[in-house]
C-alpha cells in the first residue's frame, strides 16, 4: 500500500457518500412525487405544482448526509474500541461483557439508598400534583407492569407474542363482567383476572408453543384479533358499546371521596379536584409494579430464568441439559400473561369503562415497543421504555398530529444506534451477587489449557 | 497441569472432582484386557436393530451395538454415516421408529431426553453448542439444571474450576468469547455438572488444532479412568479415537459395518485404507 492511499480513499469516500445521498434524495422524491405535487382545488380541479420538489430534494439530501455521517462514526467508534480492547492485553484479561451504568449502580453499595429514595419520590407524587398527572402516572405504571410481563415472554424467553393485549383484555373483562353482573369487588377479581389470563395463556400455549419464531408470532397475533372480535360480538359484553360504571377498588367499605378527601385536601394540601380513588389505584398499581420487579428479578436469576435465556440461544443444547422445552416455554408464556391479567383488572377499575377498542393490535405493538425500546430482558430498560412511550407523548401534545410519525422515527433511530435498547441487559449483576469466583482458586500460573485454536 | 494433578488430593466421593488429569495417559492400552473381562457382564447400553428416519429419509437402518460399564467406545464413520443420529436416537432427540435401546436393563426408546439426563445418560452435542450469551459460570450451572441440591452444584463447580483453571479465570465472560478449545472444555464440563454415568460425546475434536485435540482427549480419558464414566465417543478422526478407545464400531450409511477392539481395528487392512489414510 502506498502512503497516499488513505488520502485518496478519503476523497473517493466523500464522493461515494454524496452519490449515495443524492440517490436517496432522488428515490424519496420519486416516492413522494404524487403526494407532493397533486392536490385538488375547489370544484374538483386537479392542480399540479412541482415547486415543492426541489425543497424536498434538498431536505432529504441533507438528512441523508447527516444520517450516513453518524452511522459511519458509530461503526468507526466500534471498530477502534474493539482494536483497543484486543491489542496489548494478555488473553486472560480479555474483557467480558461491559456492564451498563445501571448494573454498575445496581451492584453499588448505595443501591438500597437510591431505591428507597426513588420509592419515596414516587409515593409523594400523587399528593403534590394534579389529577391529570396522577392519571397519566397510573396509565404509565399499568404499561410498566404490562411491559415487565411481556418482557418475560419476549425479552427473556424470546417467544414473540403479538397478541399480548388479549390477556390484558381477559383481566379487564373478568373484572368488568363479574362486577357488572355479580357485583364482585376489585380485590376478589384481581386474583381471578390474573388466573383467567394465566389459564388462557396455558390453553393457547399448549398447542402453539412448539411453533417457532414467525409462526408463533402469527398465531398469537391472530389470537389477539380473535379475542377482540369475540368481545365485540358477544352479547354479554355489550359488544362495541362496552361495559361502563365499573367500581373503583374498595377500601374497607369507606368512600374515599368523603371525609378522607376532606382530610387530605385540608391537611395535606392535596389538589381539591383530586379523585382520591385514583390515588388509591395509583398505590395499588405501584405495589403491583414493585412486586413484579422483585418477582422478575428473582426469576431471571433462578434456574428457570437461566433456562429461558438459554432456550433463546440454543434449544438443542437445552434439551441435552435435561430441560423440558415445552414446559419451560409454557411457563414463561403463561406467567407473562398473568401480569397482563393483573394490569387489565387495574385498568378496568381505573378508567371505569372498557370496550373492545381499548384492546386493539396497536396496543400489543405499543407494549412490545416498550420492551424493545427499553431493552429486551432489562428491567430498568422496560421501566424507562414505558415512561418514554407513555409520558413523553402526553407532554408532547403539541406534536399530537405527528405522534405516530415521531414514534416511528424514534424506533428506527433506536434500532440503528442502540439496538440493545435504552438500557441494555447484561448478565453481570447476577455474577457479582453469585460470588462463586471466591471458591474457585485462580492459580497465578494457570496453564492456558484451551489456547486459541 | 501439575496444578490440576495436585488438586485431586481432596477428592470427594461421588462428585465430578473424582476426575483428574493424569499426565501419562496418552499411550495405547495394550490389549485392553480389562475391557474384555468387563464384556462378560450385561452391557450398560445396548442398541438392537435401531431404525431412525427424518421424514422419509432413513438415517439408521438397523444399528446394533453395546457398551459395557466403564468402557470407552468409539463410533467411527464418514460424514453423513449416521453417527449423530445414533446419539440422538439414544437420548431421544430423534426417537427411533423401530428397534430397542436398552439402558441398564430398561428399554428407553422414546423416553424423554430429560428423564434420561436424570438417569445419568448425558450427551455433549456436536459443535459444542455452548450458550454464547450466557457467562461461563451460567453455562456450567445450566449443566446442573436437573439437580435440586444447590450444595452439590457448588461442590461440582469448585471441582470443575480446579480441573480447568482456565474456566475459572473466564467464569464471568460470556461463552461466545471463548476460543474453540475453551468452548469444548466448557461443553464437556457443562455435561459433567449433570453428574453423568455415561457420556455421549459427538465429535469433540471438530474444528480444533491438533495440540488442543490431544488435550481434550486426555481429559476424556481422565474422566473415564478416574471417575468411571462410561464413554461413547463419536469421531471422524479415527486414528486418535482408536488410540483412546477400548473398542470401536465403524458405521457406513446407517449400519454398523465393522466392530472390534481398538487394536484389531488399528491393524485391520480395510480400516487402514478407509479411515487411517492407507
Ligand atoms: N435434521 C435432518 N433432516 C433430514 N435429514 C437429516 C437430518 N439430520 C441428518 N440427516 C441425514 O441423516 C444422515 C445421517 O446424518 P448424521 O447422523 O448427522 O451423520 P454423521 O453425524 O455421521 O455425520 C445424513 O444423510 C443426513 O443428511
Ligand atoms: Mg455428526
Amino acid at each position: 500500500m502506498s502512503s497516499n492511499t488513505p488520502k485518496m480513499s478519503a476523497k473517493s469516500r466523500i464522493h461515494a457518500e454524496v452519490r449515495a445521498s443524492l440517490a436517496a434524495a432522488l428515490w424519496f422524491c420519486f416516492l413522494a412525487f404524487p403526494l407532493m405535487t397533486l392536490s385538488i382545488r375547489p370544484g374538483n380541479a386537479v392542480a399540479f405544482s412541482i415547486a415543492r420538489i426541489p425543497y424536498l430534494f434538498a431536505a432529504v439530501f441533507l438528512l441523508t448526509v447527516l444520517w450516513r455521517f453518524f452511522l459511519r462514526r458509530r461503526s468507526f467508534k466500534n471498530v477502534s474500541k474493539a482494536v483497543l480492547e484486543s491489542e496489548g492485553l494478555p488473553e486472560d484479561l480479555r474483557p467480558g461483557p461491559k456492564p451498563s451504568w445501571v448494573s454498575v449502580f445496581m451492584s453499588s453499595k448505595y443501591r438500597s439508598h437510591m431505591v428507597a429514595f426513588l420509592l419515596l419520590a414516587v409515593s409523594v407524587i400523587p399528593f403534590v400534583s394534579s389529577p391529570y398527572v396522577v392519571n397519566v402516572m397510573v396509565v404509565a405504571l399499568i404499561y410498566v407492569a404490562l411491559g415487565l410481563g411481556l418482557n418475560v415472554v419476549v425479552g427473556v424467553s424470546g417467544l414473540l407474542n403479538l397478541g399480548y393485549v388479549a390477556f390484558y383484555a381477559m383481566g379487564a373483562y373478568t373484572y368488568a363482567l363479574l362486577n357488572q353482573y355479580l357485583g364482585w369487588g376489585f380485590w376478589v377479581c384481581l386474583p381471578l383476572g390474573a388466573l383467567t389470563a394465566t389459564l388462557m395463556g396455558l390453553l393457547l400455549g399448549l398447542p402453539v408453543i412448539r411453533l417457532s419464531g414467525d409462526y408463533l408470532a402469527i398465531v398469537t397475533l391472530s389470537f389477539g384479533e380473535i379475542t377482540r372480535l369475540v368481545l365485540t360480538n358477544l352479547n354479554i359484553t355489550h359488544g362495541p358499546r362496552g361495559i361502563g360504571n365499573i367500581d373503583p377498588p374498595g377500601f374497607f367499605g369507606i368512600d374515599l371521596n368523603g371525609s378522607v378527601k376532606t382530610f387530605l385536601v385540608q391537611r395535606l394540601n392535596v389538589h381539591p379536584d383530586m379523585n382520591v380513588n385514583k390515588i388509591y389505584i395509583y398505590f395499588i398499581i405501584l405495589a403491583i409494579v414493585v412486586l413484579t420487579i422483585i418477582c422478575v428479578f428473582r426469576l431471571e436469576n433462578s434456574r428457570l430464568g437461566r433456562a429461558w435465556l438459554a432456550m433463546r440461544e440454543d434449544e438443542i443444547a437445552c434439551q441435552a441439559m435435561g430441560i423440558n422445552r415445552t414446559r419451560a416455554k409454557l411457563t414463561a408464556f403463561a406467567l407473562g400473561s398473568t401480569w397482563a391479567g393483573l394490569a387489565g383488572v387495574v385498568f378496568a377499575s381505573h378508567i371505569t369503562f372498557i370496550n373492545p377498542a381499548s384492546f386493539s393490535f396497536l396496543e400489543s405493538i405499543m407494549i412490545l415497543s416498550i420492551v424493545v425500546l427499553g431493552g429486551m430482558g432489562s428491567i430498568p430498560g422496560v421501566i424507562l421504555g414505558a415512561v418514554v412511550l407513555i409520558i413523553l407523548p402526553e407532554q408532547l401534545r403539541f406534536f399530537s398530529q405527528y405522534r405516530m410519525l415521531l414514534f416511528g422515527a424514534l424506533m428506527v433511530l433506536m434500532m440503528v444506534f442502540r439496538p440493545g435498547g435504552l438500557i441494555q441487559s447484561t448478565r453481570e449483576v447476577y455474577i457479582h451477587r453469585g460470588g462463586s469466583r471466591k471458591n474457585a482458586p485462580v492459580p497465578e500460573a494457570a496453564p492456558n489449557r484451551g489456547g486459541r485454536s | 497441569m501439575s496444578d490440576a494433578a495436585k488438586n485431586t488430593t481432596d477428592i470427594r466421593p461421588g462428585t465430578v472432582g473424582a476426575i483428574s488429569l493424569a499426565k501419562n495417559t496418552t499411550e495405547v492400552r495394550p490389549g485392553s484386557a480389562d475391557a474384555i473381562s468387563l464384556a462378560n457382564t450385561r452391557p450398560m447400553l445396548e442398541l438392537q436393530g435401531v431404525h431412525t428416519a427424518y421424514g422419509s429419509i432413513e438415517a439408521l437402518k438397523g444399528v446394533d451395538l453395546h457398551i459395557n460399564q466403564g468402557e470407552i467406545i468409539a463410533l467411527l464413520g464418514a460424514n453423513g454415516a449416521g453417527k449423530t443420529t445414533t446419539l440422538c436416537s439414544i437420548t431421544g432427540l430423534t426417537p427411533p421408529k423401530a428397534g430397542r435401546v436398552i439402558f441398564e436393563g430398561e428399554d428407553i426408546r422414546g423416553a424423554r431426553t430429560e428423564s434420561l439426563v436424570k438417569k445419568g445418560l448425558i450427551m455433549v452435542p456436536e459443535g459444542r453448542r455452548i450458550f454464547p450469551g450466557l457467562t461461563v459460570l451460567e453455562n456450567l450451572k445450566m449443566g446442573a439444571y436437573i439437580s435440586d441440591d444447590q450444595k452439590s452444584v457448588k461442590d461440582d463447580l469448585e471441582h470443575i474450576f480446579n480441573l480447568f483453571p482456565i474456566l475459572a479465570t473466564r467464569s464471568k465472560q460470556s461463552g461466545g468469547t471463548l476460543s474453540g478449545g475453551e468452548q469444548q472444555m466448557l461443553a464437556i464440563s457443562r455435561s459433567l455438572m449433570g453428574r453423568p454415568r455415561m457420556l455421549l460425546l459427538d465429535e469433540p475434536s471438530l474444528g480444533l488444532a491438533p495440540i488442543i485435540i490431544k488435550n481434550i482427549f486426555e481429559t476424556i480419558e481422565a474422566i473415564n479412568k478416574e471417575s468411571g464414566v462410561t464413554i461413547l465417543l463419536v469421531e471422524q478422526n479415527a486414528h486418535l479415537a482408536l488410540q483412546l478407545a477400548h473398542r470401536a464400531y465403524i458405521m457406513t450409511t446407517g449400519v454398523i459395518t465393522l466392530s472390534g477392539t481398538a487394536s484389531e481395528l488399528l491393524n485391520d487392512e480395510s480400516v487402514k485404507q478407509a479411515y487411517l489414510g492407507g
